[in-house]
């Protein structure tokens, strides 16, 4: 197989993110002092900006590599959105990043731009052993982020920093092998590595194996129940603009591996995983609602919520068609969106002192109003309340798994959306209801708040009017679902 | 099963006959002094007298240095295989070289900036 130029062509949102990627890294080496450092920052925001206008400008489709990498419109819905993700990211984290990891600012936006370049190049993936290095390739610059922030003279917090990161790290490293192992399984079953491939495997107990390992490796990335230990203690101890990142983009890409091979790829043979993805779903859901219950700690509470949320995810790609993919594209957009915005707003109130329980929220409406309705805002959409995008995202998943025969599992997922409801209103009734300890104003870096209100815009603005992004993820969906080579189309919107 | 696994089938049962062998071997025809003093339990280290448990710790900085080797030690094995086709792939190939030996580069100055190759 030989590379031509035309395989670059389709390549070019990835080699755009390469060339950004080659400036930060000549601007931190071309750097030395702190405000260059942060320099790195700003110049990673505006270049994730400028990737994102170009991807309006030359949409690219076609197939590079002989079929293994397809660009379509697909691929561009879904690395719009990881810029995006990106961007808020860097944006809210620049002053935190700042403040405690000075001399590392480099490589935190370096590591940022890896992980994400590793994301959209899985998106267009359609090989098995491509999806596993681009995986890797997201996953492996979390690590080093997670302990970015090396404290002087704050031995416990240093310790529960490195707790947290070790964590992360031995269970991301140990659950790679076992996905592979599953991956080699299945290889060795079909006889191929390409995706399209996948539906004519022979039925052998080896093949479920296969399955069955490839589902336990990526449900360790993922934290689904029962992989989950190590979410909670990770969230709480790494940078919250971080945890904002950790908590959504990584996760969507192990779902969107996920989802090409079991939804794409298998998706005649829907008897062959649905039975594991089911057990996982219902686990997910219910074990992630009631432990958050418990929790004093923002943190560890969102994250109880996330582990929650990827069984919304999950039911979504249960539904296995078409329609289950654009919902859980909607889904992906809601959460992205709001919990990134949620872990800013962490960020700004738990930042500087550093204590991140619910006490810290005690009467921040009369402190600070703005930021006080933002997270009212957040956490409904995370409840899924009416009119915030995570309404209509859960109403969504719901109407698509009860068409598709999952009414039981539809009862459990409303059910559990009230537990969540409790949870995430306690946070508000603190807020809104408690006396505050401190009187003054939150300060808000600027670009802070500017993440924050990106996230704000968005949540409210497809909460009231959902269609057009609705309709841009149906046409994703759609390319989504073709595994062979067909003539690829992409859509301007 | 594929035709194609009976090649892995041979070539595992081969493996192991061939380690089981050397072993026995070794059993059969190897020279062992009966008596087990000090002299007979110690490490074999070509002669030398050992000195010293093999339990070290090392420095990380070897770490590091080797991480930049490796770099280059595969950089070189690109490059042979650059060389020998050359001719055949034309003047894009080199474009591509040196493409590649530039990124190699930038990564180099990241590690010497960063100060991962001073020794401290």
């Amino acid at each position: 197989m030989t590379i031509t130029i035309e395989d670059l062509r389709v390549l070019t949102l990835p080699l755009e993110l390469s060339a950004l990627l080659f400036l930060v890294l000549i601007a931190d080496i071309a750097t030395s002092s702190v405000r260059g450092k942060t320099f790195t920052g700003w110049l990673t925001f505006w270049g994730l900006c400028v990737v994102f206008g170009l991807t309006f400008v030359s949409p690219v489709a076609g197939e590079a590599f002989g079929g293994r990498f397809r660009a379509d419109t697909w691929t561009l819905f879904m690395t719009r959105w990881f810029i995006v993700a990106g961007a808020v990211v860097t944006l809210g984290g620049i002053d935190r990043i700042r403040r405690m990891a000075s001399r590392r600012q480099g490589e935190y936006n370096l590591l940022l731009l890896f992980s994400l370049l590793g994301m959209v190049l899985l998106i267009g993936a359609l090989d098995l052993i491509l999806l596993l290095l681009c995986f890797e390739l997201s996953s492996i610059p979390l690590f080093v982020m997670a302990a970015i922030e090396k404290r002087k003279g704050q031995e416990f917090k240093l310790m529960l920093t490195a707790e947290g990161a070790i964590k992360f790290f031995l269970v991301g490293v140990v659950s790679t092998p076992i996905a592979l192992l599953g991956l080699a399984l299945i290889m060795g079953m079909v006889g191929d590595s390409s995706i399209a491939a996948l539906d004519g495997a022979t039925t052998s107990p080896l093949l479920k194996v296969g399955l069955l390992l490839l589902l336990s490796g990526m449900g360790f990335k993922l934290g689904v129940v029962p992989f989950h230990m190590w979410v909670p203690d990770t969230y709480q101890s790494a940078p919250a603009p971080f945890v904002a990142f950790l908590s959504t983009a990584p996760k969507v890409t192990a779902l969107v591996a996920l989802a090409r091979i079991l939804v794409s790829g298998l998706q005649n043979r829907s008897e062959l995983w649905t039975p594991a993805v089911t057990t996982l779903c219902v686990g997910t859901l219910v074990m992630g609602n009631f432990w958050a219950l418990g929790q004093r700690s923002t943190k560890r509470l969102l994250a109880y919520s996330g582990i929650g949320h990827i069984g919304y995810f999950m039911m979504a790609l249960l539904v296995g068609d078409n329609t289950g993919m654009a919902m859980f594209l909607f889904y992906v957009v809601a959460y992205l969106l709001t919990n990134i915005g949620t872990f800013l707003v962490v960020e700004a109130v738990c930042g500087r002192s550093e204590d991140e329980s619910i006490d810290v929220f005690a009467g921040l409406s009369r402190r600070s109003p703005w930021l006080a309705m933002s997270m009212l805002l957040f956490l409904l959409s995370l409840a899924g309340i009416p009119f915030v995008v995570g309404f209509w995202a859960k109403l969504y998943v719901f109407i698509a798994a009860w068409r598709a025969g999952y009414s039981w599992l539809v009862v459990t997922g409303a059910l559990l959306a009230i537990v969540a409801l409790y949870y995430y209103l306690q946070i508000a009734r603190v807020m809104y209801m408690n006396e505050p300890k401190v009187k003054d104003p939150i300060a808000v870096k600027p670009s802070l708040a500017a993440g924050v209100l990106i996230c704000l815009l968005g949540i409210v603005g497809y909460g009231a009017y959902p269609r057009p992004l609705l309709e841009s993820a149906r046409a994703a969906a759609d390319a989504f679902m073709q595994t062979r080579s067909a003539t690829v189309s992409v859509s301007l919107r | 099963m594929n035709q194609a696994w009976i090649s892995t089938l041979v070539f595992l049962v081969v493996s192991a006959v061939l380690a089981a062998s050397v072993m026995i071997a070794a059993r059969i025809l190897g020279v062992a002094s009966k008596r087990r003093t000090k002299l007979t339990l110690t490490t074999y280290e070509c002669g030398e007298e050992p000195e010293g448990p093999a339990w070290l710790k090392f420095h990380p900085r070897y770490y590091v240095v080797a991480l930049v080797f490796v770099l280059f030690d595969v950089e070189a094995v690109f490059l042979f295989t650059w060389a020998l086709i050359l001719p055949d792939l034309g003047m894009l190939a080199i474009v591509d070289m040196f493409l590649f030996i530039g990124i190699l580069l930038l990564g180099w100055v990241f590690a010497l900036s960063k100060g991962a190759l001073r020794w401290q």
